[in-house]
């Protein structure tokens, strides 16, 4: 049994070893790029909740990519079938952003909006141009007067950044609620 | 000019037919008898045929006057409503918001019925009951129902009521092309608990004088020619009808325009209509989808309402996607109109203050146009003969007005 243990001890200690140079540079190499592929990908899903936050709706167009999908989807128990709530390319969501402030609203009238996120999963295509990011998100409203926040929605966001040219923009978003009821007047505003 | 406490208080020098008592919307006690007398007297749609559309499917329905309903399609493809209530001990039957079950059991101790409402099993009921029970004694409460006017499910919980088609007199004339042309199918649901008095919302869906309220509205709608020539028909039982308003799309995003294009089956792409049931059902026709409102009233200032999207049944996967973008972009929870009505009616109640704001709520616009107010004036009309009080004076404070 003792002469067992040290047979596959050993082999395998000495194959590591010999391993290693070659490892350890290909690691360096590949976590450089992944950390900085990886910061692009997170900062630019963080900045697309910071910009709404903002209502700074043009900086938020600017992070998408010119061939952008953005939908907000949910499932019916009801209907037993799922149901698409806002389907924009974007175009669709720019005329949508731009007349916006022009719309009687909650969120301008009462509410102010926050976005929390939590990047969960990062996966990139074969040839690197594209990640597939899904993270929770939970969409909480602040009452301007007295300043007593609620939880107005728990989601999802599916994701598809494109990594083009030293850039990522985001190229497809689906946010899927898990929240149907959406506070007592909706939300004019995309998640 | 501003007014005085005392004139602020006083009524307005109009009939008491064209404003109410702020306490129609807030009070208990009239909650309570609006239930009694009208909720429970009156047919109410709880959904659509296709949201069973196969043997078996069952779905969990609230009644306006507070009942849990299960509304289930049988082997005979037939639709039966029912209390989703077990006999035994109460307990709700149906958990689910929908389902499919060739039995219903209640998973309390097991009891089953039939889609016909029949029980069909007492666990150990020789034991427990000998012969005193039997499943024949204990099926479930069936409840009135028609499938009518585009294919909705109409209930009324009272045994004795008039026919539906009594009910909804010539007011269904109005939608007739529309809703018999082509099966429809639900593309959406969702709902919202809104705290405010159910009459609040149906009183902005009768209404088109708030269209001013809306962007989009007064966009594809206000400018249009022959927009204020047109007028409201009165029907039976608090009903009422909007000549249809011819909307152009130019004016707003991209794409809504081309989308008029699918039109509607025995309806015209560019016309809305607008038929309002007493006392709580809208059908909302604007091509290409249709908005049906539905609600439950929770109490005096808590209201589920419910909002249902259609398009045709058989519609391709992509026909239906269009509809459903249109409908949405204005009538789903991120639509462009749907919040501005909510927030509206939610700044009324904040101003009603529970019965002590407003001192009273003017109804009292009376002109050729779809701006006048005759819409609720018919409404508040029904609600009077069924309560037997006048909304302007529902707890008889003011004599003269009560004699008027
Ligand atoms: S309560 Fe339903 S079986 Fe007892
Ligand atoms: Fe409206």
């Amino acid at each position: 049994m003792a002469t067992t243990k040290t047979a596959t001890k050993k082999p395998r200690s000495k194959s590591a070893a010999a391993a290693k140079p070659t490892l350890k540079k290909k690691v360096e190499f590949r976590f450089e790029t992944l950390f900085e592929r990886e910061k692009a990908v997170r900062e630019l899903i963080a900045r697309t909740c910071l910009t709404m936050d903002a209502y700074d709706f043009n900086s938020y167009l600017d992070l998408c990519h010119e061939d952008f999908q953005y939908t907000i989807t949910t499932y019916s128990p009801e209907l037993r079938k799922d149901i698409i709530w806002l389907d924009h390319d974007k175009m669709g969501m720019k005329t949508l952003l731009d007349v916006l402030p022009l719309h009687a609203s909650d969120h301008f009238l009462r509410l102010t909006m926050s976005r929390h996120l939590s990047v969960y999963t990062i996966d990139y295509s074969a040839n690197d141009t594209r990640a597939s990011v899904v993270s929770g998100l939970q969409v909480f409203n602040t009452a301007k007067d007295g300043g007593v926040t609620e939880l107005l929605s728990v989601a999802k966001y599916f994701d598809t950044v494109a990594l083009e040219g030293g850039k990522a923009s985001l190229l497809s978003r689906e946010v899927r609620l898990d929240t149907r009821m959406l506070g007592e007047t909706g939300s004019l505003i995309p998640f | 000019m501003p007014r005085t406490g005392t004139q602020w208080e006083s009524r307005p020098n109009l009939p008491p037919t064209h404003y109410v008592d702020p306490r129609v919307y807030t009070d208990q006690s009239l909650f309570e008898e609006e239930r009694e007398k009208i909720f429970d007297k009156v047919w109410a749609i709880v959904c659509h045929e296709s949201e069973v559309p196969n043997a078996y499917d069952y779905r969990r329905c609230q009644h306006m006057g507070g009942k849990e309903l299960l509304v289930v399609r049988g082997k005979d493809m037939k639709i039966r409503v029912f209390y989703n209530q077990c006999p035994h001990r109460g307990n709700v039957i149906a958990f689910e918001p929908s389902g499919n079950a060739k039995r219903l059991t209640c998973i309390f101790h097991l009891w089953s019925f039939d889609t016909k409402g029949n029980c069909v099993e007492i666990t150990r009921e020789k034991e427990g009951f000998q012969d005193r029970l039997s499943k024949k004694d204990v099926g479930l409460r069936a409840v009135k129902s028609e499938i009518d006017m585009g294919g909705f499910v109409w209930v009324n919980v009272d045994d004795d009521c008039e026919p539906l088609s009594e009910f909804l007199g010539d007011s269904i004339d109005f939608l007739q092309g529309e809703l018999s042309t082509a099966p429809l199918e639900i593309m959406c649901y969702h709902k919202t608990i809104v705290p405010t008095n159910y009459k609040l919302w149906h009183d902005t869906n009768r209404d088109l004088y708030h269209e001013f309220l809306h962007r989009q509205n007064r966009l594809i709608a206000m400018g249009q020619p022959g927009y204020l020539d047109r007028q409201y028909h009165m029907h039976v039982h608090g009903h009422v009808t909007a000549d249809p308003s011819v909307n152009s799309y130019k004016n707003i995003e991209k794409g809504t325009d081309i989308r008029r294009e699918m039109g509607w089956p025995g309806g015209e792409a560019n016309l809305h209509k607008l038929l309002n049931l007493f006392p709580t059902v809208t059908y909302n026709m604007r091509p290409p989808a249709l908005r049906i409102d539905t609600m439950v009233p929770l109490g005096p200032e808590e209201t589920i309402v419910e909002f249902r999207g259609y398009g045709i049944k058989g519609d391709s996967d992509e026909v239906r996607r269009e509809r459903m973008r249109d409908y949405n972009s204005f009538w789903g929870p991120f639509g462009r109109n749907l919040p501005e009505d909510f927030i509206a009616i939610v700044g009324q109640s904040i101003g009603l203050n529970h019965g002590r704001g407003s001192p009273y709520i003017l109804h009292g616009r009376e002109e050729e146009t779809p701006h006048s107010e005759v819409c609720i004036r018919h409404y508040f009309a029904e609600w009077s003969r069924m309560m037997g009080r006048s909304a302007a004076d529902p707890f008889n404070e003011m004599p003269a007005v009560a004699a008027e």
